[in-house]
């Protein structure tokens, strides 16, 4: 009932039928006599909705020939400022309480969240043996395959909700449904009325380490993460992590915004949910923009990720023990000149540094050995998008190993094999902007005993509901 | 205790001195034009998207959030035309002025009648903007009501300077009107054009023209070749009086129906600066209805 009362006349006539209608399922008794006065009242109502048409149409009618010049004769009826005043009062002061019923991020009734559901399926079709794939790990990074299945797959249907909470902060949450389950990858809240140029987030949310961590796998611009990204955080990113988060955007004549987290830390490549008590992941970073020419924006800075670790990836029956560090640097070049033409040139750096304890065999095993282990490697990818019209093409270059490689296990380097690498080329069609259809085929030579896996991915990305905005 | 408690008000409230000019951020370029004729010297403006953009696709750049981060007031269009990328600029501009709700967030549609609101829509009819048409800066008569809002919005932002934004204002409705009637002069009436998109309704509304086809199909929807096929055919059998586009948008598209048909095609500034004559609204709107009728 509460609900009608906000509504306009034939709304609230129309929520009265609804409640008549309720009325005569509970008692039926009325039966047939209520059924008739319905009847009746369905037809006072069309004929009243009707002549509201007509009397809207009238004002609309007259409207338009006061808002602009009809005839020379007309010329200064036309001239007068337009009597159908605007919807709301000129007073700033009052736009809070007469504003229409949609504010800034659109949408139709303001007390309810704005829904979005991004689905995410693609077909696999690789020269490798399903066998073989789920046995294909980075040797010396991560023995966690890539979870597909060759032919048919569903990535998830993400469903994503988002609202202001009141007028100081705004809610966000992002619950992908998977074959498995739902899970709740993302749930937080952000400020947006602190001083100085502070916000804070707080909540299970996506680090702001790095660049394609922040994103959603839907506004990748491959199928998959790069190579780096899977060695050292996991095929997905870091993930949602519970924490908090504080940026800073300070007053400056550049762009530049400044960052630090206090993360549970549970990735399990680079901490465990069980290596320390409390929170045991701290973030830091930096990133910072300038314009190139009118067309041009390029983004680039460091983050630093530290923490304790307990993790079962870095061989099989192993657990290791000790500290993580992982450094980054990222770098994006966007270049629009026009609305049919763009390209985007985008890299990241990964340095990771693990020094602990290797423990081979289960932890209750007495038989079970322990080793010192220090792990400091890297990797890179850089990828390049050009947009003409409707269609993208991309191409990708992942290495690892590419500076440091050092994997030293009681005192000695370890000979992994060869080095992991992929090549990765792109194509795709957004019939709108909604849909977006992507082949992809990657060369991929990461399992370092030189068996190579031909990949094809063909990917589809639908998105229905609110329109989410995306950030640079 | 005490004295730190002042201190802390002190710098949380933003002290704006009375000397300085008055921070604008306007989205589009006719909202900074408009908002420059009724500040002028008490405002400094800066406009986010540029001329050459589609207003429909903008990438939120960095350098917009650091603009929007230092704005006092925040002028856009409204009606979901910068959905994109306006509530991602006003969240990370952490600029508590400009927050819904707040004086700083100056919407300018909520000081229009909406042409087109549709009834009920789904995303099948291409790129329909459910609260309405957004292209209203054609309307001569709406762009005079924002004027309105925008000299009130300022007067409370700034009153020392109330009198001058008054004053400003009266000017540019002199102005207005002067050119409505200039405009209205024009053999505009009871003509027929076929556009590509559905950007010049409030236009053919103030100025009793028709448009009686689109070359998108559906609105954001570029037309295939055999919809380019069925509009040749009901263009040249129609014969209107011109096929309407800007410079962003299906040029190639336009120039090929006006080469097949014999029609003109006709390029109107989709905005202030989109053509190198439209230096402010006044120009724009000169160059659009000299485009029409020409």
């Amino acid at each position: 009932m509460a609900a009608c009362m906000h509504m306009g006349g034939p709304m609230k006539i129309r929520c009265l039928l609804v409640l008549l209608f309720s009325a005569t399922l509970v008692s039926s008794s009325f039966g047939e006599d209520v059924e008739s006065r319905l009847k009746t009242l369905e037809d006072t109502t069309k004929a009243q909705q009707q002549k509201f048409e007509e009397q809207q149409r009238l004002i609309d009618e007259l409207k338009s020939s006061l808002g602009g010049p009809s005839a020379p004769g007309a010329a200064e009826t036309a001239a007068l400022p337009t009597p159908s005043k605007p919807v709301q009062t000129a007073t700033p002061g009052q736009e809070g309480t007469t504003a229409k019923l949609t504010g800034i991020f659109g949408g139709s009734a303001m007390t309810n969240p704005y829904l979005s559901l991004v689905v995410n399926t693609f077909f696999y079709g690789s020269t490798l043996k399903q066998k073989e794939l789920d046995s294909r790990t980075v040797p010396g990074f991560t023995n966690v395959p890539v979870d597909v299945r060759k032919g048919f797959n569903f990535d998830s249907a993400e469903l994503f909700i988002f609202a202001p909470v009141d007028p100081y902060l705004t809610l966000y949450a992002n619950i992908p449904v998977t074959e498995s389950g739902t899970e709740l990858e993302e749930a937080y809240f952000v400020t947006s009325s602190l001083p100085g140029g502070l916000q804070v987030k707080g909540g299970k949310f996506k680090s702001g380490f790095g660049r394609i961590n922040g994103q959603h796998p839907h506004a990748w611009d491959f199928v998959d993460a790069p190579l780096n990204y899977r060695a050292f955080m996991g095929a997905e990113g870091m993930g949602g992590e519970k924490g908090i988060q504080v940026t800073w955007l300070p007053e400056l004549p550049i762009y530049l915004q400044l960052g630090i987290e206090a993360l549970q830390g549970e990735n399990d490549q680079l901490f465990g949910a069980d290596a320390k008590d409390g929170p045991h992941a701290f973030t830091i970073f930096a990133k910072t923009s300038m314009e190139i020419g009118d067309s041009g924006t390029i983004l680039f800075g460091p983050s630093f990720i530290k923490g304790k670790a307990n993790i079962p990836t870095v061989a099989d029956n192993t657990t290791f023990t000790g500290n993580t560090d992982l450094f980054g640097f990222e770098m994006v070049y966007k270049w629009k000149p026009s609305r049919g033409t763009g390209f985007i040139l985008q890299s990241e750096y990964l340095y990771r540094k693990q020094t602990g304890d290797l423990r081979m065999g289960d932890v209750a095993d007495p038989a079970s050995t322990v080793a010192p282990l220090t792990r400091a490697q890297d990797g890179i990818y850089v990828q390049g998008l050009y947009q003409i019209e409707r269609w993208r093409v991309g191409a990708r270059y992942d290495v690892l190993d590419l500076i440091k490689k050092d994997y030293i296990l009681s005192g000695s380097q370890q000979s992994l094999g060869k080095q992991p690498w992929r090549a990765t080329g792109a194509l795709e069609f957004n019939p709108s902007e909604f849909t977006r259809v992507r082949l992809q085929y990657t060369r991929d030579e990461s399992s370092r005993d030189g068996k190579t896996n031909n990949e094809l991915y063909l990917q589809m990305l639908l998105g229905i509901g609110a329109h989410a905005a995306h950030s640079f | 205790m005490r004295k730190t408690a002042i201190v802390l008000i002190a710098l949380l409230v933003p002290a704006t001195p009375a000397f300085a000019k008055v921070k604008v951020v306007a989205t589009l370029p006719w909202i900074g034009s408009v908002a420059d004729e009724i500040g002028k010297e008490q405002v400094e403006i800066t406009t986010l998207v540029k001329p050459n953009q589609d207003p429909h696709m903008v990438d939120a750049r960095p350098s917009m959030i650091l603009a929007t981060r230092k704005a006092d007031i925040l002028m856009y269009n409204g009606l979901d035309l910068e959905i994109g990328y306006l509530p991602i600029l006003i969240e990370s501009s952490r600029n508590p002025n400009i927050q819904p709700g707040k004086p700083g967030n100056f919407d300018c549609s909520h000081f229009v009648t909406v042409l087109e609101k549709p009834v009920s829509v789904d995303r099948s009819m291409g790129d329909v903007h459910p609260l309405g048409n957004p292209h209203y800066h054609y309307s001569p008569a709406r762009i005079l009501s924002v004027a309105e809002g925008m000299a009130s919005a300022l007067s409370a932002l700034d009153p020392s300077h109330a009198d001058a934004y008054k004053a400003n204002l009266a000017t540019f409705r002199e102005k207005v009107r002067a050119k409505q009637k200039e405009w209205g002069a024009l053999p505009t009436k009871g003509k027929q054009f076929v556009a590509y998109h559905k950007l010049f309704e409030y236009l053919a509304a103030d100025f009793g023209f028709t448009i009686t086809a689109y070359v998108e199909p559906k609105p954001g929807i570029p037309p295939s070749a055999a919809y380019i096929e069925h509009l040749i055919e009901a263009i040249g059998r129609s014969r209107p009086n011109g096929i309407l586009t800007t410079p962003i948008y299906g040029r190639k598209e336009v120039d090929f129906l006006a080469q097949k048909t014999g029609v003109r095609g006709v390029v109107i500034p989709h905005d202030v600066g989109a053509t190198p004559g439209a230096k402010d609204w006044f120009s724009f709107m000169d160059q659009t209805l000299s485009a029409l009728v020409k």
